[in-house]
């Protein structure tokens, strides 16, 4: 682009330390932040009241932090699920899908098992609380990993599949609970039966213990991808698929396997808001709002750059912005939906700052002799 | 053949002065070219001299930094190849630019002034038809362009360019991926354009034999500078070779002590399809000893990717059999062959054979990540990699910032010493190298060569595969000219002629493909 | 029967739009898996401009608008800066999903004004989306413009060597198919189904993506596999028409979905592929470096 006597240029950045990259995160998230106030413009409230509303519910209010804590626990599998096969250059975007289907594997382990009386399990507690998990994880990975066997063996496009399985999941989950489904709860009012309390997931300190697992994956991920040969195998099949086959590497086993885990992370967000927050303990009637959530997880991970580590400080912010956000919205009275307003201009301020970190701009003078007019007509002959 | 009035006359197209900057790289420098009407022009140089940037910046696809270019003495300045092309400039790249999916006729038709608003190909085809006919060549306009051999491809670029009313041609490299017999075909072409039609033809090669052949002058470039300017009929070959390389490289046969051992690899009849679908190798046989070199010679695109790749593991074999050590592994893996010792050098070195955006370690890692040696526990072993690493860049030569660097910021030749050294420190019994030389530089080149015939000396057998049919025989034990996924035949060295060789590579005398 | 006939092809006219669009994109070589979002926020723009001046043509020319904008912005990252095409059209995706949710919720509810008239109960979209067809299928092969979008596509550096100003050209095709699938979102907010309810396409978009693959990037196919998942789409709506009583309607609702998979997987196969698969771009989603 010309600009008078200057030339600007978009030039290729040549290296990028670790700080920057943390940087760039830094900026986008504040970014977006500077642009929602535009959010809470429609209120009557000082713009500094609202953000204050937002982060004093979200991180000092007794009941929002421990909302806070449920929703980072869910976001950071979510993170998971779409950060291990985002590592392989696969997008899993079935997180909706794959929370779901973990959510009614959960659920149908205390149903399939159920005793006449309401009140006896055919099954010691603790041990249906594993298979619970187990199930979930075990549905979340195979959802996940049609969709990865798919791509590996048929190149099927892994976003349109998994995007599939979202609205087949989501219709079906409807069918479960929802209008004399086998999942509706007693009082039919389109949510699933409850969970009996002893299948409640443990609870440490008012946390359940998802919230351990949460974070053991975090460190083991971030391992994973530094130091084992697995981790290696998996970036050098995102970063150039012909030259991993090239080095043995077998591009079938790996996208199943990417998938099979992104899967199973999602089915353990699914469980952990199903079946282990307390207060819910059952798929509610707007389990569609948990899968939307879903995409603040392919952000976190998008902007730690495939960070396990770096992801969790994020994922924090973004459930503290998120469960502040929905109620600062009640209390100002602004239009639905505030939650999903700051999802998508954190999209939109990571693929600027995107932009920013593969690019920097360059200012060039443009050499007096290349300004003078010269024809490019000329007559012929 | 008559040369045109050699006197100082007005040139039809002159550059001045031209200075093309690239980032850390000079590749033009004040360069002068100046080129008469209706005569064939070479522009020689080595890859790297600049040359192809030249040619850009005439053609409008690159701006130069400084200097200007002249159309018959006026000053002119070419935004994109449309204005050049608008002022009867014509190009032919070294890599095919067509739109292989379409046809012919299609591919013609692009970007002719004639084809805004509704297409009218009827007509089109009627033209083109009568320009081939007065220029006296024909080409299948309602073929598709996959469908086409390479050089008829390169006929449909040159008639292309006519038919936008270039009366000057700039020819990139034109022989790069010619038969011999397709040289002669085109030289002779250009012959006749140039003196019953009058165009003027710029050739740009590396090529001496063609300067010679029939250039009228002949600019020689090195690095970035014109260093000579003549009239063909009074250079000296040996002269334009000082010019052009800057000191003697004389161009020697590896002297080996050639020890065959035992034999390692036999392939029989095997065939495999390419990514079209199509059958691309079609029932090749050989048997490879240790110490053995084969060199499969041939123009690209007539099976040899395949070959090479059926023969690494990393694509199945149609039909036939390849045997090591007397064990059928047809059908193992990639990684199962690396395990056998079976090492593979690919000709996409940025492609396939390195990750850009990994370090030399990590890189290094890429033939390693199995090695249970490098592995403890399912972790790799960085400190030992490293230590590798170190000892491949040394001993290879590899000029790198730093063993943390990214592989994209290695130039073309320290890239490939690297591939190199890493395939070959894992000692591989069987090395194939695919167009290990391909756009290095002199001395890059010689090293690699040299590197290969050292692997031989401590046993490997290597499958060489090459489009430089000098390389193959002054590195081989056996040629085999590939035609059309067949080999021609399979001959001792000592009785392979650079004639017969290249007479085969182009699918002339094949004789029944025969197991040796 | 008439109207179940009427209004599935009402339905396929909005796949058609968007699927139109996105295989002009494509056989530029630019791919936009964003499709989904251009939609809703030309929908939702579409919606609130016609409620609020009452005129469901300002309606169409916000949708129209929006979209196209929307499209350049995808062309910006992906031809300008050369950027990763997945990563800006799931941007574009997520953002449109968020920002829409928001913008629209006020308007929630039913669009207020009369219908669009109909020609025996069919909609005026049906043909104008058969007209657009031919018209694409018209411009893209059989005229000078449409020969040089298929070569940016398949192959950028011989169109550039030939004169053809690449980059010029893919702008003007993510242009073209932003407004057709803002045409498409407004289609659906204030014809097919005029009441604004948040992510109301609900993978309409995706579908349309998933169906220029299968139309082998030919618009008369792409109308005939438009068509089909119209009709089907609006069985799974209403499968008491057919099968009054099986299974719940819950069920049914997962039917196009679930059909797409398995033709995807037809498509790739490498026995379909090497028949037929040849009509794809070659440079698709591939950035094109000049020079």
């Amino acid at each position: 682009m010309r600009l008078g006597r200057y030339e600007l240029t978009l030039e290729p950045r040549p290296a990028r330390p670790a700080i920057f990259t943390a940087l760039t995160a830094v900026v986008a998230i504040l970014l977006a932040l500077a642009l929602s106030s535009f959010l809470f413009l429609s209120s009557d409230t000082r713009l500094i009241d609202a953000y204050r509303a937002v982060f004093s519910y979200a991180f000092f209010n007794p009941h929002g932090v421990l909302a806070t804590v449920h929703r980072s626990i869910y976001l950071l599998f979510c993170t998971y699920a779409f950060l291990v096969p985002f590592r392989a250059g696969l997008w899993n975007i079935g997180l909706p899908g794959q929370v779901y289907a973990g959510g009614l594997a959960a659920f149908a382990v205390p149903f399939v098992l159920r005793t006449h009386n309401p009140q006896t399990l055919a099954l010691p507690p603790g041990l249906l609380i594993v298979l619970m998990i187990a199930a979930a994880a075990a549905a979340g990975a195979a959802t996940g990993g049609f969709a990865g066997l798919l791509r590996a063996k048929l190149q099927v496009n892994e976003i349109l599949v998994t995007m599939m399985l979202n609205s087949i999941l989501f219709w079906l989950v409807a069918y479960m609970i929802k209008e004399g489904g086998p999942f509706m709860s007693a009082t039919g009012e389109g949510e699933s039966f409850g969970l009996p309390s002893s299948l409640h997931a443990p609870l440490l300190l008012g946390v359940p213990v998802t919230a351990v697992l949460a974070l053991c994956v975090a460190v083991l991920l971030d391992l994973l991808f530094a130091k084992t040969a697995l981790g290696y195998r998996i970036r050098a099949f995102g970063e150039n698929p012909a030259a991993a086959r090239y080095g043995g590497i077998i591009p079938v086993a790996l996208s199943l396997l990417v998938f099979l885990l992104g899967g199973a992370f999602a089915a353990l967000a699914g469980y952990h808001y199903f079946a282990a927050v307390p207060g819910v303990y059952k798929i509610p009637g707007n389990y569609g709002y948990y899968g939307d959530l879903g995409f603040y997880g392919i952000i976190a991970a998008l902007i730690a750059r495939g960070s396990s580590l770096g992801a969790v400080p994020i994922v924090v912010l973004f459930a503290g912005l998120s469960v502040g956000a929905r109620f600062a919205q009640g209390e100002l009275r602004l239009p639905f939906g505030v939650d999903y307003a700051l999802l998508g201009l954190l999209m939109m301020t990571f693929v600027a700052s995107h932009v920013l970190y593969h690019f920097r701009f360059g200012w060039r003078r443009i050499p007096s002799e290349a300004l003078q007019p010269v024809p490019t007509e000329l007559p012929r002959g | 053949m008559s040369p045109p009035d050699l006197a100082p006359t007005e040139p039809i197209l002159a550059a001045r002065g031209i200075t093309k900057r690239f980032p850390g790289v000079l590749a033009l420098d004040h360069v002068d070219l100046e080129i008469q009407a209706g005569e064939i022009h070479a522009v020689l140089g080595q890859n790297g001299a600049g040359k192809t940037t030249l040619m850009n910046i005439l053609f409008g696809l690159l701006q130069p930094d400084e200097g200007a270019l002249y159309l018959r003495e006026q000053r002119i300045r070419f935004r994109s190849p449309h204005d050049a092309l608008a002022r009867g400039i014509g190009m032919v790249h070294q890599t095919r630019r067509l739109v292989s999916a379409h046809t012919v006729l299609e591919n013609i038709a692009l970007g002719h002034p004639r084809t805004r608003g509704f297409l009218n190909l009827r007509s089109t085809r009627l033209e083109v038809e009568a320009l081939g006919n007065r220029y006296g060549f024909t080409v299948p306009l309602g073929a598709r362009v996959w469908q086409l051999s390479e050089g008829e491809r390169q006929w449909v670029e040159i008639l292309k360019a006519l038919y936008r009313g270039a009366e000057i041609l700039i020819l990139d490299e034109p022989t790069a991926a010619l038969t011999p017999p397709e040289v002669k075909t085109l030289l002779a072409g250009l012959q006749t354009l140039v003196r019953d039609h009058g165009v003027t033809v710029l050739l740009v090669t590396h090529k001496l034999p063609i300067v010679m052949a029939v250039s009228h002058r002949v600019t020689v470039l090195r690095s970035g500078r014109v260093v000579a300017r003549l009239r063909t009929a009074d250079a000296a070959e040996e002269s334009l070779v000082q010019h052009m390389i800057g000191r003697d490289i004389a161009f020697r046969t590896m002297n080996r002590s050639a020890e065959m051992g035992r034999p390692l690899l036999q392939v029989e009849q095997l065939s495999a399809f390419n990514d079209k679908g199509l059958l691309a190798l079609r029932g090749v046989s050989f048997s490879l000893r240790e110490g053995e070199v084969l060199g499969v010679a041939g123009v690209t695109g007539n099976g040899q990717e395949e070959l090479a790749q059926v023969l690494a593991g990393l694509r199945p074999a149609a039909s036939g059999r390849v045997r090591l050590d007397g064990r059928d592994v047809t059908r193992l893996s990639p990684l199962q062959r690396w395990r056998m010792g079976v090492g593979y050098i690919p000709a996409e070195r940025i492609e396939v054979a390195s990750i850009a955006t990994f370090s030399l370690v990590e890189n290094t890692a890429l033939n390693y990540h199995f090695d249970p040696a490098f592995i403890r526990r399912g972790l790799l072993d960085n400190a030992g990699l490293e230590q590798l690493t170190q000892r491949i860049v040394t001993t290879y030569n590899v000029k790198a910032p730093s063993q943390y660097a990214r592989a994209q910021h290695l130039s073309g030749g320290n890239l490939q010493k690297l591939i190199l050294g890493r395939v070959l420190s894992r000692n591989p019994r069987l090395l194939i190298a695919h167009l290990p030389t391909q756009g290095l530089d002199v001395e890059a080149a010689a090293f690699v060569r040299a590197t290969l015939v050292e692997a031989t000396a401590e046993g490997a057998a290597v499958l060489l595969i090459s489009e430089d049919l000098d390389e193959i025989l002054s590195l081989s034990d056996w040629v085999a000219p590939i035609y059309e996924g067949r080999f021609g035949a399979i001959i001792p060295r000592a009785e392979a002629g650079a004639e017969t060789v290249g007479a085969m590579m182009a699918g002339v005398g094949m004789k029944e493909a025969g197991v040796r | 029967m008439w109207e179940l006939v009427a209004r599935s092809l009402e339905a396929s006219t909005i796949f058609l739009f968007a699927a139109l669009g996105e295989l002009i994109d494509q056989r530029s070589g630019v791919l936009n898996v964003g499709l989904e979002g251009l939609m809703l926020f030309g929908g939702t723009a579409a919606f609130i401009t016609a409620q609020t001046t009452g005129s469901h043509a300002l309606g169409f020319l916000a949708g129209l608008t929006l979209g196209g904008l929307l499209g350049l912005g995808h062309g910006f990252f992906s031809i300008t800066l050369r950027g990763d095409q997945v990563v800006s059209g799931m941007g574009l995706w997520i953002l449109s999903f968020g920002l829409t949710t928001y913008l629209g919720s006020p308007y929630t509810g039913p669009l207020g004004l009369g219908r669009i008239p109909s020609l025996w109960g069919l909609s005026p979209f049906f043909p104008l989306g058969v007209a657009l067809v031919a018209i694409t299928w018209l411009l893209l092969f059989r005229t000078g413009l449409g020969l040089a979008i298929r070569s940016a596509g398949e192959n950028p550096a011989a169109a550039e060597a030939s004169g053809i100003p690449v980059t010029s050209i893919r702008f003007l095709c993510v242009a073209l198919g932003g407004m057709l699938a803002g045409l498409s979102g407004a289609t659906y907010t204030l014809s097919y189904n005029p009441v604004w309810n948040y992510n109301f396409l609900m993978g309409w978009g995706f579908v349309s993506l998933a169906l220029v693959f299968f139309s082998m990037w030919n618009p008369w196919i792409l109308l005939a596999g438009a068509s089909l998942f119209g009709i089907m789409w609006q069985l799974s709506l209403s499968p008491e028409l057919i099968l009054p009583g099986v299974l719940s309607r819950y069920v049914w609702r997962t039917v196009p979905f679930a059909i797409t998979i398995p033709i995807l997987c037809i498509i790739s196969t490498p026995w379909f592929r090497t028949r037929w698969g040849l009509a794809k771009p070659e440079a698709l989603g591939r950035p094109y470096a000049k020079g």
